[in-house]
């Protein structure tokens, strides 16, 4: 058992982690996804793949809300730009989806200066309040630009094939989406121990502080947006894959409370975090759907009416009792776990 | 001019209506410094609960009010006192995170009560059309652009004359201050909120005695911000006349500009009014150099 932690180098202190037992515990669950689509039926990997999105989006607003403590109520609106820049060059230009799902990134991005440049003089709230406003803008500019998005009448997206297999489906389908979730999840983690990554922290703790060591604050906020955007946007892309679908009615507000249930659910800040939030968000409304149906067909059909609205409720619930009971989250419950583990039989 | 005069008139009423949201989102801010972004939630539930009182009771207007109030003021108090009071000494993050988390459960918990459909609600008030100049109104639209001038001035004298009033701008002004000198800061953001619910009644039943009683009236709280953010955060009256402002620009951006902007030009001078002066027409500057 290990006693504590004794750094010698800087490296040491920078390293994502290391504990030889992490990494093989991360290449473990590596492992045990890759061949779940072998063990899980069709409905199960809809479900994980539903969770493998909102794993990179859980990722991409944490970067803004949790590491720059930039609150944005406007993922939906960044969310709806990647989906319809994906389905729009697919559809209408026929990019190849290797080259259009980037594409919604950086289209995303780009967007999020248009937000990010007016929300640099603001913070907390004030901002939060743009992104607001930001989302109900993208709404209304993707219903009433009809030459362009189609308008009311969405999108379909179909034929995305990447190396001869329809990714949009079954298992090739789940592959991309845990690739992109891999790669997201690795280039957050190293992002977070660079410079950019502490400036954020920095930036989060006491902007004032921040601004006195020397951290840019235009410039890092503006890399938060964009990063965030990014990998928002890719999310957007993932989603369009996976409901075939584009329409506006899909990027509601409640998106952008969905996303802010996750990261608060997982813990502010953290990746591991963000990822089991997302995990853990995606299910409970499976879960909640099996609990009406194993009573009579009166409560599921009370589901099926209410559908949105116990999701919503169960947002509200899970945001409002992490906040008051455990605001660190899940992962600061794990944490509390593992110390208590660790040095059982003591108390601390 | 006939139809200048119109849209006017008409972004008047809907200005009034979101003069009154945005005055109950000043009060919480202004008292307790948090964003209650369950405002249009309480706006809905407030406006349902009296069409219930409505349909059993069938009273007229002002009794209706008369009962609806005191028990939306009930509700701001529980709200606060099992949402809000847990929270005291949390992060504001935390705590505007609260109020999101309840404005979806306020939401879904109405919906799931009084069901899907919208209701046709009069609260009471004559339907007959009244004509003021060549403009014609419904009396229910006089209704609501009376109430806010009620309200607006109400407020103005709450803030500047009773003891409650007094005690509640010196706990905006400085909450340590306003507690060393004896006012229970508590207590005055208990009445914040109970005040705020009360205003929130009063829009409710009178913009869905205007429009509709649908369930998407809690969308009225999100398209008052414009309102609240012109105003500036902190100014109860300045949220009021903003309101008006904020009603005509978007019915004169869809009469002049173009359809459909209606919904977005609000949110458009939210952003231009951030960039150029964030705190407002109304609202007090605060000083912060980064």
């Amino acid at each position: 058992m290990r006693t504590g932690h004794f750094k010698e180098r800087t490296g040491q202190l920078v390293a994502l982690s290391d504990s030889k037992v992490v990494w093989s515990f991360v290449a473990l669950l590596f492992a045990l996804a890759l061949v779940a689509p072998f063990v899980l039926g069709n409905y199960q990997v809809t479900l994980l793949v539903s969770a493998l999105i909102a794993i990179v989006g859980a990722v991409g607003l944490n970067m803004l809300t949790g590491t720059t403590g930039l609150i944005s109520l406007g993922q939906a609106g960044f969310l709806a730009v990647g989906a319809y820049t994906n389905a729009i060059l697919m559809m209408d230009f026929g990019w190849p989806v290797w080259l259009s799902l980037p594409a919604a990134g950086v289209v995303a991005a780009l967007i999020s200066i248009l937000v990010g440049v007016p929300s640099l003089r603001l913070k907390g709230l004030y901002l939060a309040i743009t992104t607001l406003a930001f989302a109900f803008i993208i709404n209304h500019v993707i219903l009433y630009a009809e030459w362009l998005t189609h308008g009311p009448n969405g999108i379909f997206v179909s034929g995305a094939k990447l190396f001869g297999f329809d990714i949009q489906k079954g298992k090739p389908l789940y592959y991309t989406a845990l690739a992109v979730a891999a790669i997201v999840v690795f280039a957050a983690l190293n992002i977070q121990r660079s410079r950019i990554g502490r400036a954020w922290m920095a930036i989060r703790d006491h902007d004032i502080a921040a601004r006195v060591m020397g951290v840019d604050l235009v410039r890092y906020k503006l890399y938060a947006f964009m990063v965030s955007s990014f990998i928002v946007g890719i999310a957007g892309a993932l989603i369009s894959l996976q409901i075939r679908f584009v329409n506006i009615d899909v990027f509601a507000l409640i998106l952008s409370i969905e996303a802010l249930a996750i990261i608060i659910l997982g813990g502010l800040g953290s990746i591991a975090g963000a990822i089991l939030g997302a995990i853990f968000l995606s299910l409970l409304p499976e879960a909640i759907r099996l609990f009406f149906d194993t009573f009579s067909d009166t409560n599921s059909s009370f589901y099926t009416t209410y559908v949105y609205e116990i999701r919503g409720i169960t947002y509200g619930v899970v945001i409002i009792a992490f906040l008051r009971l455990k605001p660190e989250g899940l992962i600061g419950l794990w944490r509390d776990i593992r110390k208590y583990w660790s040095n059982w039989p003591l108390a601390y | 001019m006939d139809f200048f005069l119109l849209l006017v008139a008409t972004g008047l009423v809907s200005g009034a209506a979101y003069g009154l949201i945005a005055m109950g989102f000043a009060l919480i801010f202004k008292s307790t410094g948090v964003v209650n972004f369950a405002q249009g939630e309480l706006v809905m539930l407030t406006a349902y609960i009296s069409f219930s009182l409505y349909t059993t009771f069938d009273l007229s207007f002002f009794p209706l009010m008369l009962v609806t109030i005191p028990i939306s003021m009930l509700i701001g108090l529980v709200l606060e006192r099992l949402f809000i009071r847990p929270m005291l000494g949390e992060p504001i993050f935390a705590i505007v995170m609260v109020t999101v988390g309840l404005a979806v459960i306020l939401r879904g918990v109405t919906i799931m009560i009084w069901g899907p459909d919208p209701f046709n609600f009069t609260a009471g008030i004559p339907t007959e059309v009244v004509y003021i100049g060549s403009v014609p109104f419904y009396p229910a639209q006089l209704y609501l652009i009376g109430a806010l001038a009620v309200m607006t001035f109400a407020g103005w004298a709450f803030l500047r004359f009773s003891r409650m009033g007094i005690a509640m701008r010196a706990v905006a002004a400085n909450e340590t201050a306003a507690l060393l000198v004896g006012i229970s800061v508590s207590r005055i953001h208990a009445v914040a909120w109970m005040l705020s619910a009360a205003i929130a009644s009063v829009a409710g039943v009178l913009f869905a005695a205007n429009f509709k009683l649908a369930p998407d009236l809690w969308f009225q709280g999100l398209k008052s911000f414009p309102a609240v953010i012109l105003g500036g955060l902190d100014s109860v009256i300045g949220s009021a006349v903003a309101g008006l402002i904020i009603g005509m620009i978007e019915n004169l951006f869809q009469g002049y500009v173009g359809q459909g902007l209606r919904e977005i030009s609000g949110f458009i001078v939210i952003v231009i009014v951030l960039m150029v002066r964030p705190y407002g027409l109304f609202g007090s500057k605060d000083i912060e150099r980064v």
